[in-house]
C-alpha cells in the first residue's frame, strides 16, 4: 500500500516517478534514511503504508531518521517535536511547520517518489 | 525550513559508535519500568513523610525534612525525562507527570520544555545555552550557587514576570511567540494554586504543605543544585559533545533517584533514549564520552581544583558558539 495515489499527469508539473529504494531494504515498521541526489529523504513504513518526507525536522533541522517512530508518528531526535508521518502534520511542540511530504508509490517491490 | 544540523546521535552513527539497529532498540518506550520506579519512589516518600510526622516535636524534624526534600527535589529528574517524552510510552502520561513534577518543585513544565530545547541545541555555549551554569569565579561563588539562594531568587523573578504577562528578552530567545500565552497562563495557574493551598492551610490551621512539601523542597534543593553542577560545569564551553558534558558513575541509589541522569553525556548524545536504557547506551559509547569515574564527588573535586588554581579553568580558552555557522 502506498501513502499517496498518483495524481493525473504528473509530468505536466515537471515531475517524474523516480526509483528510491526496494521495499525489502526498508527498516521494517520503522523509518529509513535514503538519499536521492542531494535530497535526504525519510521513508516511513507506517501502519497505513509507505510514506516519504524530507528527512530534516522543520524546527531544528535534525535528521528525523534517527528519531523514535511508533508506526504513525515520527519524533525528532533532538527536541522530541512530533509529526504525523503520514501527513506531515506537526502534532506537538516545538514542531510547528508541517513536514514536506513527497508523493510515493510502490511498483514491483520498489518505492518510487514523484520529484 | 530549518537548516540542517548534525545532531550528536547522527554524528555517533556516522562515526560508527553504534549502529542504527542498536539505537532503535535503545529508543523503545515502555510505561512499566517507570510505573514500578514511581511506586518505589512513592513508598520511600511515605517513609520519609512518616519520619517527619514522628519527629515533629524534636530537632530530628530538620534532618527528616531534609531527607524528604532530597526525594522531592529529584522530581526534577523525572520532569526532565518527561520533557523528552521518554519515561512513558503513552505520550500524554509524560505531560501529566511532567506538569505534576513541575508543580511540586516550582518548575513550570511548558517553560522548562522550551528552555531545555535550546539547552540541547546549544549545550554549554556561552550566550546561547539558557541553562548554562558558568564555572564560578571563586569557592565562595560556588558555595553561593549550591546554597540555592540565587536559584530561588531567579524563580521568584521568573514567576512574577510571567504572571504579570511579561517575558524577558532572554525568555524570548527560546519561547516562540505562539507559546508565550501558554507560558504566562502556566505561571498564573501555578501561582493561583500555590495561593489557594496557602489560604486553605490558613483557614484549616493545618500546615502540612509547609512541613511535608515547601520546607523539605527548600532544604533539599542544594542537593539538586550540587548534582546539576556535575553535568556540565567545569567542562569546556565548546560544541563537541565528547568534551562539554560529564557522565558521573554514581551509586545505585543515586542513579535510581536521578532516573539515570548521571549518564548525562549519553543523554545528550541521544535524548530520545529513555532513562532505563542509558546504562546500555553508556556501554555502547565507552571511550566516546567524558566519564568521571569518581562520581559526583569527583566532579566537585574537579570543579574545586579549577576554582583554587590547581587545575586550568575550563573556561580559560576561547569560547565557541555565538552562532551556529
Amino acid at each position: 500500500m502506498t501513502g499517496t495515489e498518483e495524481k493525473a499527469a504528473p509530468e505536466a508539473r515537471g515531475k517524474t516517478w523516480q526509483p528510491l529504494i526496494a521495499v525489502a531494504d526498508l527498516e521494517k515498521g520503522d523509518v529509513t534514511p535514503v538519499t536521492l541526489g542531494r535530497r535526504a529523504l525519510a521513508v516511513y513504513d507506517t501502519v497505513d503504508g509507505i510514506f516519504v518526507s524530507l528527512a530534516r525536522c522543520t524546527h531544528g533541522g535534525a535528521d528525523l531518521c534517527d528519531g523514535y517512530f511508533d508506526g504513525r508518528h515520527i519524533e525528532c531526535p533532538l527536541h522530541q517535536g512530533l509529526f504525523d508521518a503520514r501527513t506531515g502534520k506537526p502534532l506537538a511542540a516545538p514542531a510547528r511547520v508541517p513536514l514536506r511530504m513527497i508523493e510515493a508509490r510502490v511498483v514491483d517491490g520498489q518505492v518510487q517518489v514523484l520529484l | 525550513m530549518a537548516e540542517a544540523v548534525l545532531t550528536p546521535i547522527t554524528q555517533a552513527l556516522q562515526e560508527g559508535a553504534l549502529s542504527r539497529k542498536e539505537l532503535k532498540a535503545l529508543m523503545q518506550r515502555s510505561d512499566r519500568p517507570t510505573l514500578i520506579r514511581l511506586a518505589i519512589w512513592l513508598a520511600l516518600l511515605i517513609v520519609t513523610g512518616g519520619m517527619i510526622t514522628l519527629a515533629m516535636d524534636s530537632w530530628l524534624l530538620w534532618p527528616a525534612m531534609f531527607l524528604h526534600g532530597i526525594l522531592l527535589v529529584h522530581l526534577f529528574s523525572l520532569e526532565h525525562e518527561c520533557v523528552h517524552y521518554t519515561p512513558f510510552r503513552t505520550r500524554w502520561l509524560n505531560d501529566v507527570a511532567g506538569n505534576i513534577c513541575g508543580f511540586v518543585i516550582a518548575l513550570p513544565f511548558q517553560f522548562f520544555r522550551y528552555e531545555h530545547c535550546d539547552h540541547h541545541t546549544y549545550t554549554q555555549l556561552k550566550g546561547r545555552d539558557p541553562e548554562l551554569i558558568e564555572l564560578p569565579i571563586s569557592v565562595w561563588k560556588y558555595l553561593w550557587y549550591v546554597s540555592s539562594l540565587p536559584y530561588w531568587w531567579a524563580k521568584v523573578k521568573e514567576f512574577a514576570r510571567h504572571a504579570a504577562g511579561r517575558l524577558s528578552q532572554d525568555d524570548r530567545t527560546f519561547v516562540p511567540k505562539e507559546a508565550e500565552a501558554a507560558v504566562i497562563r502556566e505561571a498564573r495557574v501555578m501561582l493561583g494554586l500555590y495561593a489557594a493551598i496557602l489560604i486553605a492551610s490558613a483557614v484549616s490551621g493545618w500546615w502540612g504543605a509547609i512541613w511535608y512539601w515547601w520546607l523539605p523542597v527548600a532544604l533539599g534543593e542544594p542537593v539538586m543544585r550540587a548534582i546539576r553542577l556535575t553535568e556540565h560545569v567545569g567542562r569546556p564551553n565548546v560544541r563537541d559533545m565528547r568534551e562539554n558534558t560529564r557522565t558521573n558513575l554514581v551509586s545505585a541509589p543515586s542513579s535510581f533517584l536521578c532516573w539515570n541522569m548521571n549518564y548525562h553525556a549519553e543523554h545528550h548524545y541521544a535524548s530520545s533514549v529513555p532513562y532505563h536504557a542509558l546504562p546500555r547506551l553508556h556501554e555502547k559509547l565507552q571511550g566516546y564520552v567524558y566519564v568521571e569515574p569518581r562520581g559526583y564527588l569527583g566532579a566537585h573535586l574537579d570543579i574545586l581544583s579549577q576554582l583554587t588554581g590547581r587545575k586550568r579553568r575550563s573556561d580559560d580558552r576561547p569560547a565557541e558558539g555565538m552562532s551556529l555557522e
